[in-house]
């Protein structure tokens, strides 16, 4: 378990941010496209 | 329609969805150039987000025309990667009737033989099998045999006196179908510089298609399976009987005999 949650785990951080980022654009994007 | 409590936890679940979602395709893209120009496209989208909340309005106004293209540049940039994942979705449980599964078990034994005598010898050699990705390309480019897989012509054809023994040999349909094949290389930034050409043709083959290579490494005679971007080390002559029946007959249920 330990090493599944520990392999990857730069990538599952870049993917969260990811996430966060597209949601948060997403949920701003009528001032972005302003 | 929804309950508050539904929209309070929306975002998270969907964050969840998201993270899920782009985690396997940055697993996707792992190792290849690919990644390296995904991870630029990153960047420039945090910059952009930056400069959104800082009311950078130059910077928002670059940034977002490059974003309204960005798709088409994505395409074009990513159309190997895309290809290839295409190709994967495309190869349904239901394709696998193709498979002639006859043809795959009355070869096993010449390859066994043809793969360990030029293994204690220490001929190179390097042999594709075509599965349900064509290798028609490959094959053009190639010396055409078309004879039956037997393991004294696979032999001959890898001596180093034979005029086709550079390049791959790729067999299909039970046939051997062209020799002196040349293999797409592999440009996965992870790999270690020490691995040879052929081994790198080998992996390069496989991530651009189905098909399983199987390599005799002329330095050490070691034999090694390559499939889907990956080596797979085999230890005796058993243990290669099983892997390559495994890689080459259909998954889950094929029709084994």
């Amino acid at each position: 378990m330990k090493s599944f949650l520990l392999n990857n785990l730069l990538l599952k951080l870049l993917a969260l941010g990811l996430a966060i980022i597209t949601w948060v654009l997403y949920v701003n994007r009528g001032m972005i496209a302003g | 329609m929804y309950s508050p409590t539904w929209y309070s936890i929306k975002p998270f679940i969907e964050i969840t969805l998201l993270w899920i979602f782009f985690y396997y395709i940055l697993v996707f893209f792992q190792g290849t150039r690919a990644f390296q120009i995904l991870k630029g496209f990153i960047y420039l989208l945090l910059i952009f987000l930056v400069s959104h909340f800082l009311d950078f309005d130059a910077l928002n106004w670059i940034l977002r025309q490059f974003f309204a293209i960005s798709i088409v540049v994505l395409v074009i940039l990513f159309q190997q990667e895309i290809r290839q994942g295409f190709a994967r979705l495309g190869q349904g449980k239901f394709l696998n009737w193709f498979m002639l599964n006859e043809d795959v078990y009355a070869i096993l034994d010449d390859i066994e033989d043809a793969v360990f005598s030029l293994s204690e010898k220490k001929i190179g050699c390097i042999m594709a099998i075509e599965k349900q990705t064509s290798l028609k390309t490959f094959i053009d480019n190639g010396v055409a045999i078309d004879g039956m897989v037997t393991s004294e012509l696979i032999q001959t054809i890898f001596k180093h006196e034979s005029l086709i023994h550079d390049g791959g040999i790729i067999l299909r349909a039970g046939r051997i179908a062209a020799a002196a094949c040349l293999f797409p290389l592999s440009e996965n930034q992870q790999l270690s510089k020490i691995i040879g050409t052929r081994h790198r043709a080998a992996l390069g083959l496989t991530e651009q298609t189905d098909a399983v290579v199987v390599i005799v490494s002329e330095e050490t005679g070691d034999v090694s399976l390559a499939h889907e971007g990956r080596f797979i080390p085999v230890t005796g002559k058993e243990r290669f009987k099983i892997i390559l029946k495994e890689l080459l007959v259909s998954q889950e249920d094929g029709e084994k005999q």
